[in-house]
């Protein structure tokens, strides 16, 4: 613990410890919506399968996940719930917005209840576009996340500001 | 709706020619006339497809009570509610890009116009019922009393209008006498204002208005051919 | 196994006990469990507060519009085309059906017909429709009870209905493929010879979930006899769909006022049963998905040669005038009230939804009920959250 937030760790042992968080993933199913359909197809069906990536998506609990796809539409009245469901994830926690629901309002961009996009709630590590985006789609999204995690400075996260969301 | 379907909704499993004649529609409006008198203020029958009657707003409850027990209007469909005001946003979603390119204006009517079988006021209710034993369905109106903005409740009759009332408070701004708790159904609490009243704006196209038909590459091929609107992804 | 009789007994029992008890005390007996909006077991962002004594619920009450996204003031501010656009997103599931009964009122409205190359086309997409949405329940109401592994197969087998409507319409859900008279494309080649095997998968999946979950000891003692909804009740409530045909009441809108789509042409059944509880519904919605593929295969034999399209301007201008199409959508029954005042956009459109209706039974279905059976009976209901949110 110590050695990873003073940064001496030598580049060799980051490295390696990068590739096995990253294919060690464990997701939290955040479906809200159409999305949902996507990514259920993406997670349970056999054709578009993601455990073969390494990441798991049995966790019905967000306390033991790395990983959260927030996908379909984020009204004003669940966004509370966005907040302190994020919250309640232990670090180092990612977040992919899948859909254009989840990445800016999508459809409804005028509408009266809905929060134009989740990012202004929870910072976003990777957006995948779509309406919906295909299961594929969502894949590489996981994919995208994965190199981002394997070039990851793993001290500077931790060392650094946490990141403030208010 | 069309010529080529014949079993219309009200036929007892006989065949009917509804050419210009609704007998069993007709037969309705009779009934309902009959037992509403001057309650019925106004109605609509549109041969082989429809019927829309308009009632006074203190006869709301008595009408659905009738419908289910004399008439026999056993399903619940809907309650809801129309604003008749006129938008004082327009259309809200014409861009001089639009107008130029397709030479429509927008339209700012002052004046209120009202549907189906008439109106008076600016709100009105209206609700569904159907007869799915006979397979008939009927649409009735009532003009909303602007002081009091209140209407009878139709939950003593059907138990399903709860739900539906609800939504038409939260929306409209319709109070229902009789109900046993209107509070928020679909917006969370703290929300002000009635969206679907057409005063209402929506904010996100008043702060950035309607871009109109945006190009942002031109096809393969046509570059020289794309519109000539001048709007660039922006 | 307790008899359905004795079953229906105790509930009633227990039910009148659980009045009784709310009668005397309001709110200080007992214990209020939240169950939701992020809950595995419900069908996406439901709350449901319910008041508890012991296992039993006293009180049950759905907070709903944590997906409430404005859908009859948007209508109010697009064209026709995007309205078509916007609603497929309502019943996201079996999302074709959904443009159906906007399109038919407009069409009504304008007075124009859509040639009957187009009306059997959208009658076999509405069918698929809701095989591909029905599937995924049948697959779901056995999570709901607790065996996972059904699930898997639905999303499977959901995928070739999937691959076909792709096929047809560039996307697999969400095809916006309905145009006011008529539809976007024709059908591609070969189309109808691949559509006629997935049938006939469709119907090797349905056995398969007869013999697995319905045929299942465990699913039948948690099934029979929960959740019972007189058929008198679901009428005044707006029930529809397989939930009152699961009642005894035989009602179906494609039979007895088709509108514009051929069901007159084929020869298919409607499906009841007299019991009225979780196990009826299940059944009539899996009897549902076997004669739906039967529809399919009767229409693709006599699909007539012709236009997709009738004339209409290119810039639609729907002519002042009220209308009102409902049509048997995959979860009940769905209805646009279309109100036109002449111009590019809609004046006002009401959306009669199915779930929402379906769902105004719970506070009233769900007392003295214990709270396992909570899950079953709304997996039984079968609703999706942007039907009932809107």
């Amino acid at each position: 613990m110590g050695l990873v937030e003073s940064g001496k760790v030598p580049k060799g042992i980051t490295s390696l410890l990068n590739m096995s968080r990253k294919y060690s993933l464990w997701v939290y199913q955040w479906g809200l919506a159409c999305c949902a359909i996507e990514m259920g197809a993406a997670f349970g069906s056999p054709r578009y399968d993601v455990m073969r990536l390494g990441v798991i998506p049995l966790p019905a609990s967000p306390r033991q996940t790395d990983l959260v796809v927030v996908s379909g539409t984020v009204t004003d009245k669940m966004a509370p719930a966005v907040k302190r469901l994020y919250e309640q994830m232990p670090e180092p926690k990612y977040v992919i917005s899948m859909g254009s629901c989840a990445n800016c309002g999508g459809p409804y961009w005028d509408s009266y209840s809905v929060t134009k996009g989740v990012d202004q709630i929870i910072p976003v590590d990777v957006y995948v576009p779509g309406c919906p985006p295909r299961p594929e789609a969502l894949l590489e999204g996981i994919v995208l996340l994965q190199e981002r995690i394997q070039n990851e400075d793993m001290a500077a996260r931790w060392k650094g500001e946490a990141i403030v969301v208010d | 709706m069309s010529s080529t379907d014949t079993p219309t909704e009200e036929t007892d499993a006989e065949e009917t020619d509804a050419t210009a004649t609704d007998t069993g529609r007709e037969a309705m409006l009779e009934q309902l006339t009959g037992e509403l008198g001057d309650s019925l203020v106004g109605s609509h029958l549109e041969p082989g497809i429809d019927l829309t009657v308009r009632v006074a707003a203190d006869a709301w409850a008595d009408t659905a009570a009738f419908l289910k027990t004399g008439m026999g209007f056993a399903y619940f469909n809907f309650v809801s509610a129309i604003d008749w005001l006129p938008s004082p946003f327009g259309r809200d979603m014409d861009s001089q890009v639009d107008i130029s390119l397709e030479g429509s204006e927008p339209k700012e009517t002052e004046e209120m116009t009202w549907g189906l079988a008439g109106g008076e006021t600016r709100f009105q209710v209206f609700a569904r019922v159907n007869d799915i034993v006979n397979h008939r369905a009927v649409t009735i109106k009532a003009d909303v009393p602007e002081d009091s903005l209140t209407v009878p409740s139709w939950v003593g009759v059907y138990a399903g209008a709860n739900w539906h009332e609800r939504e038409a408070w939260e929306m409209f701004g319709i109070s229902f006498e009789g109900h046993p708790g209107l509070r928020h159904i679909y917006l969370p609490g703290e929300f002000e204002g009635n969206p679907m009243r057409k005063d209402f704006p929506l904010l996100a196209r008043r702060v950035k208005p309607w871009p109109g038909i945006v190009d942002v590459e031109a096809m393969p091929g046509d570059d020289d051919e794309a519109d000539a609107d001048g709007e660039d992804a922006s | 196994m307790t008899d359905i009789s004795d079953r229906q007994q105790l509930n009633y029992i227990a039910a009148q006990a659980a009045d009784a008890r709310l009668n005397l005390e309001l709110e200080t007996e007992g214990m209020t469990l939240n169950i939701g909006p992020q809950h595995p077991a419900t069908h996406g962002t439901l709350r449901i507060v319910a008041k508890l004594d012991g296992e039993q619920v006293i009180a049950a009450d759905p907070v709903m519009g944590y997906m409430h996204r404005g859908y009859e003031k948007l209508t109010e501010v697009r064209t026709y085309p995007q309205v078509t656009t916007l609603i497929n997103r309502i019943d996201w599931l079996g999302s074709f059906a959904n443009e159906v009964p906007f399109i038919l009122a407009a069409e009504q409205l304008m007075e124009v017909e859509a040639p009957p190359r187009a009306q059997w086309i959208r009658t076999i997409l509405f069918e698929m429709s809701r095989i591909a949405n029905v599937v995924l329940f049948l697959g779901d109401m056995a999570v709901q009870v607790g065996a996972v592994t059904p699930v898997f197969f639905a999303f499977r087998d959901r995928e070739h209905i999937l691959n076909q409507i792709e096929a047809a319409t560039g996307g697999r859900f969400h095809p916006n493929f309905d145009r006011i008279g008529g539809l976007k494309d024709d059908l591609p080649a070969g189309w109808v010879a691949e559509t006629k095997q997935v049938m006939k998968k469709m119907r090797g999946f349905c056995d398969e979930i007869e013999t697995l979950v319905m045929g299942n000891e465990i699913f039948q003692t948690r099934t029979r006899g929960i959740g019972v909804i007189p058929a008198d009740i679901g009428l005044q409530y707006g029930l529809s769909g397989a939930n009152i045909r699961g009642s005894g009441v035989d009602w179906d809108v494609r039979r007895d006022n088709p509108n514009g789509l051929v069901y007159d042409q084929v020869d298919w059944k409607v499906w009841t049963h007299p019991d009225g509880d979780s196990f009826s519904r299940f059944w009539v919605r899996l009897q549902e998905v076997r004669e739906a593929t039967k529809i399919v295969d009767q229409l693709l034999d006599t699909i007539p040669a012709g236009p997709i399209m009738a004339k209409v301007p290119r810039i639609i201008k729907v002519p002042a005038g009220e209308a009102y199409v409902e049509t048997e959508n995959p979860l009940g029954v769905m209805g646009y009230y279309v109100i036109s005042k002449g111009d590019l956009v809609p004046y006002r459109v009401k959306i009669r939804s199915a779930s929402f209706n379906n769902m105004s039974i719970t506070p009233w279905l769900l007392k003295g009920v214990y709270v396992p059976d909570i899950v079953t009976i709304l997996g039984s209901l079968y609703f999706i959250l942007g039907d009932i949110d809107r």
